[in-house]
């Protein structure tokens, strides 16, 4: 093994997680400012870029962590990292766009995004598929993960909505032929369902060892329900689910904590980072619920000022 | 870290090596040899070190020996397969019989610990039929126990060991899941399981003593592959660093480097104590009660070496049946090459396995089951395998070039209890000046009947898993059983269901000797579960007044 590709490698992954955590974190003297002279769909078009990237973030480090350890056999295998680093790019600039106007390349990488996150997924069922036992647990826990790819479509999908959004009327703004709140609603609830569903997958097969692995598959499904909740009936403030949806946020940020904290309990510790990041538990995977979260708050914001 | 552990004893001073700390040390409590403990057990391993456990959490007062020494695996567990030899029991024994056996790394451990310090890991439970072979399958002998009972303390051991296995097992009644998930399959293991497919047999991963996961200070499983050699992470969850830690914090006083000689016996026909051999010099410890946990050889040799004018055949010994009915396992094996790369070696070396042979009784032209699994030889073994097979020099060297692409099989296969083969007492004498023990041992018809019907099927499996160039390695043995057997009649048994001999109240047998069969599945789970069994029922006849 080259140590000094890994290294690379490995300081690619950090500088684009700071770049992209950087350009989610929302300003408040920025955000009061924009309530007053924006329209609240730019902000919600903002959010979901921001949240794209910062899932983009997540599966940049992870694929190209993953795919390394799987020696990019395949040189496909070299498209995820590149396609997700196009998204991280696309949701920066989109994070500070606030033209009300759909903007043509960073909705094509999104499509792109989405895509190759399907194809992906096509890839990862074949290679479980192939294996001996086929659809069994121990391929579901070890095979190429599901979860994956899927989270490569889903910031496609969030971001390809926000652009959307923007070329739509500030006022009663509609998406999927739907009120825009209740379709960033769904999309967004529906995402945090499956990443919740990744989560317990792969805190099954660590037998959750720690208490805490409870967390990530009880707080972000009580969140996701109440928000689709919030989509599907009529608006009205949502203060369980805004509460959730924060917690589930802070999941994200705390779970990333522990599984820092999860690779040093490998032998050799951090001392062995370049075998026991690979070993240990992911981690760039538990930001991806920061990300839904945030997702998850714009389309709440957006959906609790709908008409009823 | 202290001195040299085979030359100086670590238990001691009131502390014990705190194996999951680099350099760590626990308190340990100690017991003066003037006074009588409740229980003296000979042995550390599967047996005495679980039994020893479960005794001082019920709050008896316990003193276990070994005639090994405590590692540190930390610290101590070179990845060198040389230099683990020092694991090993490697005391001179002679071997005889028609198919004498070939004793050292492949049988029998000499640690604080037991063999478990070097096992492979696998632990599977008996076929519930097994039990009561003679009546409902028609071989062997019958347990005293009933299966139903056993499959509460496989789980119980289950926990204890935080087994990782897959979510359902394809064999046998239900059982609640494994406490810890499957490993992940290696390339051996996925021929298994191809071949198994292709051949239409259920195959699955196997149940392992060593963490998927972190569990306390031990670190998960590095997939090394260095676990018969001894596990330097403490991923392997073994007698020493799972069931010893629990004895000594419950008040349990383990003494490596404590070889016991003799059980001594008064003239009423008690145990007193045992004799044993610590610091250059004979010592003896008053017990209540004594456990004999040497493992199927060295359990019954020192019954008969602790013969006295009371017992002139030895201890416990009024059936004749101690040392007779030793059963060893038939470990054959199918050996190919794969096209692509396979390095079979890594990971734990049986990670996937297929029990079909035990439970399907049609097709069948012998007595009893076998199991077999994927493997991983590490170079110096895999080595022997070859020679053992006539290749040397060009030739040698020529094969051992595919080493990363070899395969293989392996059984682990019943062999039933016959009186000649035994342990008995040799003329020469070790170290200590006692008789070794003589090894006698012979396959029945029955036996080779079954190990052709694998060497077959296992061929055609690892042909159907894609293998090329396949051999046969048709001489090994593993795991050793019997000797000291559990039964319901005095006449035809060393102990009764408890481990208490019928002859002397007060001596009592807690290892693999007691096995009346030994099924085709490693043994070592099923004694740690008879060992927490017979804790439990001591517990009972104390409370009693029965002891
Ligand atoms: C290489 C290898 C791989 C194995 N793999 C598996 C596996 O995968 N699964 C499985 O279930 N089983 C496996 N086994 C078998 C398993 O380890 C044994 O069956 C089990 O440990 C036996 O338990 P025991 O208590 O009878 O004896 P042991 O665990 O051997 O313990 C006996 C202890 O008693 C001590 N002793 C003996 N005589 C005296 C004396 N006179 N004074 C003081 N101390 C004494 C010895 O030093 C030893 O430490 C394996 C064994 C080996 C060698
Ligand atoms: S493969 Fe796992 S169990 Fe075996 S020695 Fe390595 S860490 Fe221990």
């Amino acid at each position: 093994m080259t140590n000094n590709r890994m290294r690379w490698a490995g300081i690619a992954c950090i500088l684009a997680g700071v770049a992209a955590t950087a350009a989610v974190m929302e300003r408040p003297q920025q955000r009061r400012l924009c309530k007053r002279a924006r329209q609240v769909h730019i902000e919600t078009s903002r959010a979901f870029n921001r949240s794209s990237a910062l899932l983009a973030g997540s599966v940049l480090a992870d694929s190209a962590m993953e795919h390394y350890r799987g020696s990019f056999s395949n040189p496909v295998m070299y498209v995820p990292p590149l396609v997700a680093t196009f998204s991280i790019l696309a949701g920066l600039h989109g994070g500070a766009d606030r033209h009300a106007q759909t903007h043509t390349v960073r909705h094509a990488i999104y499509w792109g995004a989405a895509l190759t996150g399907l194809a992906g997924t096509g890839f990862h069922v074949y290679n479980v598929m192939k294996r001996p036992g086929g659809w069994n647990w121990n391929n579901l826990f070890y095979a190429a993960p599901m979860g994956a790819p899927t989270a490569l479509l889903l910031s496609g999908a969030l971001g390809a909505a926000a652009e959307r959004l923007r070329n739509q009327p500030a006022r009663a703004p509609r998406l999927l032929g739907m009120p825009a709140g209740r379709a960033l609603g769904l999309l967004s609830g529906i995402g945090l369902a499956g990443t919740a569903a990744e989560a317990w997958l792969l805190h099954f097969r660590g037998s959750f060892q720690h208490k805490a692995m409870y967390a990530p598959v009880s707080i972000p499904p009580a969140a996701s329900a109440l928000l689709l909740h919030a989509a599907l009936t009529s608006p009205q403030p949502r203060w369980l689910a805004r509460v959730m949806l924060r917690m589930t946020w802070l999941v994200g940020w705390l779970g990333l904590a522990f599984h820092v904290r999860g690779v040093a309990r490998h032998h050799g510790g951090w001392r062995n980072w370049s075998q026991n990041l690979f070993n240990g538990p992911p981690v760039p995977a538990p930001p991806s619920f920061a990300a839904m979260a945030l997702a998850g708050l714009a389309a709440l914001r957006l959906r609790e000022r709908e008409p009823r | 870290m202290s001195g040299d552990p085979q030359h100086e004893p670590r238990g001691k001073n009131g502390r014990a090596p705190d194996v999951l700390r680099v350099g760590g040390w626990m308190p340990m409590r100690e017991y003066p040899q003037n006074e009588a403990v409740d229980f003296a057990i000979v042995g550390t391993g599967a047996g005495g070190g679980t039994l020893a456990c479960r005794l001082a959490e019920k709050g008896f007062k316990v003193i276990a020996f070994d005639a090994g020494a405590w590692w540190r695996p930390l610290e101590e567990f070179a990845s060198d397969e040389s230099h683990q030899k020092k694991l090993f029991w490697t005391d001179e024994r002679l071997c005889d019989g028609e198919d004498p056996i070939k004793l050292g790394n492949n049988n029998s451990g000499k640690a604080v610990g037991g063999s478990m310090v070097h096992f492979a890991m696998v632990s599977l439970r008996f076929r519930p039929e097994w039990f009561k072979s003679r009546s409902i399958l028609g071989y062997g002998a019958d347990w005293p126990i009933d299966w139903r009972e056993m499959w509460r303390y496989y789980r119980i051991v289950e926990n204890a060991l935080k087994i990782s296995g897959p979510v359902t097992y394809p064999w046998g009644p239900k059982r609640g899941r494994y406490p810890y998930r499957a490993h992940e399959l290696n390339a051996a293991a996925m021929v298994l399981a191809r071949g198994a497919e292709e051949m239409g047999i259920a195959w699955s991963p196997t149940p392992l003593s060593t963490l998927s996961a972190p569990r306390g200070l031990a670190h998960p499983c590095a997939y090394r592959g260095f676990c018969v050699s001894g596990c330097s992470t403490n991923a392997k969850q073994s007698t020493l660093n799972v069931w010893i830690p629990r004895a000594v914090k419950a008040g349990a006083e383990i003494r490596d480097l404590a070889m016991v000689g003799r059980v001594a016996v008064n003239e009423a026909g008690l145990c007193t104590g045992v004799d044993y051999f610590r610091e250059g010099r004979w010592q003896f410890q008053r017990a209540k009660h004594v456990v004999v946990a040497g493992y199927a050889i060295e359990t019954p040799r020192l019954l008969l070496l602790s013969a006295n004018g009371r017992f002139p055949e030895g201890l416990a010994n009024s059936s004749g049946l101690v040392g007779k009915n030793f059963m060893v396992q038939s470990n054959q094996a199918v050996w190919g090459l794969m096209d692509e790369e396979i390095r079979a070696y890594k990971g734990p070396p049986s990670l996937a396995i297929t029990e079909h042979w035990n439970y399907a009784d049609k097709g069948k032209d012998f007595f009893g089951g076998y199991a077999y699994m994927s493997q991983g030889p590490l170079p110096v073994v895999w080595t022997l395998t070859q020679t053992k097979r006539g290749l040397w020099g060009e030739a040698l060297l020529k094969e051992m070039q595919h080493y990363n692409h070899q395969v293989g099989l392996k059984m682990v296969g019943e062999t039933l209890p016959q009186e000649r083969n035994c342990i008995t007492l040799a003329d020469e004498k070790d170290a200590y000046g006692l008789p070794i023990a003589r090894v006698t041992h012979a396959y029945c018809d029955n036996d080779r009947r079954l190990i052709e019907h694998a060497l077959d099927f296992m061929g055609k499996a690892l042909d159907a898993g894609g293998a090329k160039d396949i051999w046969r390695e048709t001489d090994d043995t593993c795991h050793l059983n019997g000797s000291a057997r559990m039964g319901s009649d005095p006449r035809t048994s060393v102990v009764n269901a408890d481990g208490r001999s019928w002859d002397i109240p007060n001596l009592w047998i807690c290892d693999g000797s007691v096995f009346p069969t030994v099924g085709g599945v490693n043994p070592s789970l099923t004694i740690q579960a008879i060992a927490c069994r017979t804790a439990d029922r001591i517990g009972v006849l104390a409370a009693r007044g029965e002891l």
